[in-house]
């Protein structure tokens, strides 16, 4: 399957637009346009507190039930690209492991994985996931089979905040369908891109809040952190003075 | 309160000294071995059956490393691989054998710790009861089992330290100056202990083709006992400066620091600046704004943005220079309480402190616990649940922090304060309880010596 990110090295919004407009093959499959699956996404949530939470996408395919049998389903996947803003990454080990036990088709980070560093230290980074369309992926829905993924995120520290939290914002994901043919021509693939309705967000825009440190902390923190070191240092250095039985040189005199 | 029970000779109560005696040597590795082995066993299963994992995010990393050395890569392609090359070398067997087998390796080493801990006692005449006792502290110590059967490699590093302290009470300075050059290329805090191993190997106690004599563990009551007034060393700047240079002294700095060096040097020319990068200098700058246990990690989190001071610097060092260099001073010639306390000191002040450093003074703990005449009701219970109980209560606030994304990083700070006042107050209430009493003796002194039988 492509890897669209295989080929530029930006990660940057509007490049990655251009790079759509450009064009990706598609409708090469043999079908009749008004049999062309539409994709929307349905919903997107965040689902969990704290700074570890998932990711769910719902991805809605407007599909006529008699192109349900045309539609090659056994050779079709759902492609997913949310990029991610800087507060937060997926980890790609995580990833990994949630591939090698079949969650996903195929997955990868791309960017910066640094699993580490605070937000201000960081850059964006993207994730791909690929998930097959098979009939039983398909959820029945009463508007019609969805696909739900569920991207575990983490979040980074934040810069800090006067009120506390940080605020990060999750822009709409891509979602693509690609599908291959058998028959005609051996690894043939196709894309189409969200056709119809487009990718439309049936929810609002998604918000993280996560916990930051407060400046206005700075100044006492430090202060009252170097005392209590100061403090502990002293009665541990009289303890030892006190109690040890090296240094006075009396007691030995007397036995 | 250990020596409750070695006096029990004599005691009341022959139940209980039956139940200890019966409770020998290798019966309790036996009984640990198969405990870690079971423990290994189900950890797969947790691994491959439930959503949470049994094994540590280390030991991937580590297996990662290892899988990657076999195929004749860096094992710092791996990112977040931060130990020396040599542990993912011991790890090949992962990719070749089976993915458990560094688990095998580590709880093996868990287990040798047993056994030193039990040799070093053995030394030093301590009661078979009292040393079964003690061994026990570390085999049956939940923490312990699960640190070795999860993949964390520190009873490694635990193994080594107290092979040192054992070719030291054996004389083979030698030894003791590989495996210390070589410890300290592994992991880099055994370095706090250079200062009390050059203080003792003293020419009073190692002359060359001679083993040392080591003082041997009596039932004192009180703090101090007949023997260590004889035996104790005048530990006084005179000495220091007149007999600084031994043959001894020399010969351990000069070796471990080979040691040390090829070791370095060698990786380095393997695997270039990422070897540097990741396995020293990280350790050495480290200040990871996550939250942990250390006192400063609010305020590194709140000042990361801006450039820390040299001056700033210089005062966070302070007080871990200023604790080890009076512990080193008060300590140093009984030096498994020089280490211990060392340890704990050092694991307390220091700018990071995740739950695996906790280890390595929790080897030590069962050197030192037979000259301890801390009794467990109710000081030892005591002890021990205000240091548990400050932890929970870390735990508490950090859970709140980063499973229900709550601002709770005041409250999470004044956790750690108090978990560095446990820390304080238990390293004093050690100190305070523990029987001063050098390990070795002056060699002249032997033949003026009569109550002690030698080997």
């Amino acid at each position: 399957m492509e890897s669209y990110h295989g080929e530029y090295g930006s990660l940057l919004d509007s490049d990655f637009q251009d790079f759509i407009a450009r064009g990706l093959p598609s409708g090469l499959c043999g079908m009749l346009p008004d049999d062309l699956p539409r994709l929307s996404v349905l919903q997107q949530n965040l689902i969990g507190e704290g700074s570890h939470r998932l990711l769910s996408s719902s991805i809605r395919l407007n599909i006529e039930p008699k192109s349900l049998t045309k539609l090659p389903t056994h050779s079709c996947e759902v492609i997913l690209i949310e990029r991610l803003p800087i507060g937060v990454f997926a980890d790609p080990f995580e990833l990994q492991h949630l591939l090698q036990r079949g969650v996903f088709n195929n997955i990868a980070v791309f960017g910066d994985t640094n699993l580490e560093l605070p937000s201000f230290l960081s850059n964006h980074s993207v994730v791909e996931v690929h998930m097959d369309v098979g009939p039983n992926l398909l959820i029945s829905h009463k508007n019609g089979p969805y696909i739900n993924i569920a991207l575990p995120l983490h979040a980074r520290y934040p810069p800090l905040d006067a009120s506390g939290y940080s605020r990060v914002k999750f822009g709409a994901p891509d979602v693509f369908m690609c599908c291959s043919i058998e028959g005609n021509s051996p690894n043939q693939s196709c894309l189409f891109s969200p056709t119809g309705d487009g990718a439309e967000l049936g929810s609002g825009e998604i918000v993280w809040r996560i916990p930051a440190g407060r400046k206005t902390h700075a100044e006492v923190v430090s202060i009252v952190t170097f005392i209590s070191a100061i403090v502990s240092t002293l009665f541990i250095v009289l303890a030892s003075i006190f109690y040890s039985k090296a240094i006075p040189y009396k007691t030995l005199k007397q036995s | 309160m250990l020596e409750n029970y070695g006096n029990s000779q004599n005691s009341q109560n022959p139940c209980q000294l039956k139940a200890m005696t019966s409770v020998n040597i290798r019966a309790l590795l036996l009984f640990s071995a198969i405990f870690r082995v079971i423990l290994i066993l189900y950890g797969e299963w947790q691994d491959s059956h439930m959503e949470v994992r049994y094994t540590d995010v280390d030991y991937l990393v580590f297996s990662d490393a290892a899988s990657l050395m076999a195929s004749g890569d860096s094992p710092y392609k791996r990112t977040t691989y931060r130990y020396s090359p040599l542990l993912a070398f011991l790890l090949i067997p992962n990719a070749i054998i089976h993915r458990s087998w560094g688990k095998f390796l580590f709880s093996a080493s868990d287990l040798l710790v047993g056994f030193f801990i039990r040799s070093i006692l053995k030394l030093r005449r301590v009661p078979e009861n009292l040393c079964t006792y003690s061994v026990m502290i570390w085999l049956l110590n939940p923490f312990t089992f699960t640190i070795g059967t999860r993949g964390n490699c520190e009873p490694i590093v635990c193994a080594v330290i107290l092979w040192i302290i054992i070719c030291l009470m054996n004389g083979n300075v030698l030894q003791a100056a590989f495996w210390y050059g070589l410890v300290v290329h592994f992991r880099i805090y055994p370095i706090i202990y250079a200062l009390p191993i050059i203080l003792i190997l003293d020419s009073n106690f190692f002359h060359s083709g001679q083993k040392p004599f080591l003082s041997y563990w009596t039932a004192g009551h009180g703090k101090t006992t007949q023997s260590s007034t004889d035996a104790t060393y005048h530990y006084n700047m005179q000495n220091v400066l007149t007999k600084i240079f031994t043959r001894q002294r020399v010969m351990f700095g000069l070796v471990s620091a080979i040691v040390f060096f090829s070791f370095t040097g060698l990786f380095f020319y393997l695997y270039g600046w990422a070897f540097l990068h990741e396995a020293l200098l990280y350790h050495l700058t480290r200040t990871d704004p996550r939250h942990n246990f250390s006192v400063y990690f609010y305020h590194i989190y709140l000042h990361y943005e801006k450039e820390i001071s040299v001056l700033e610097k210089f005062i966070s060092f302070l007080p871990q220079f200023m604790v080890q260099l009076v512990l080193i001073s008060c300590f140093a010639q009984d030096f498994p309480i020089c280490f211990f306390v060392q340890t704990v000191a050092f694991v307390a002040f220091n700018k990071v402190i995740t739950a695996q450093y906790f280890v390595w003074f929790f080897c030590l703990l069962p050197l030192i616990l037979p000259w301890s005449s801390m009794k467990l009701k109710w000081e030892g219970i005591c002890c021990f649940s205000v240091w548990m109980g400050a932890q929970i209560h870390w735990l508490m606030w950090g859970y709140m922090l980063e499973f229900k994304g709550k601002n709770v990083f005041l409250q999470l700070w004044m956790a750690s304060l108090v978990f560095l006042a446990a820390n304080t107050l238990v390293l004093i209430m050690i100190i305070r309880h523990h029987r001063y009493s050098p390990v070795f003796r002056h060699l002249e002194l032997k033949s003026s010596k009569n109550s002690v039988k030698l080997e």
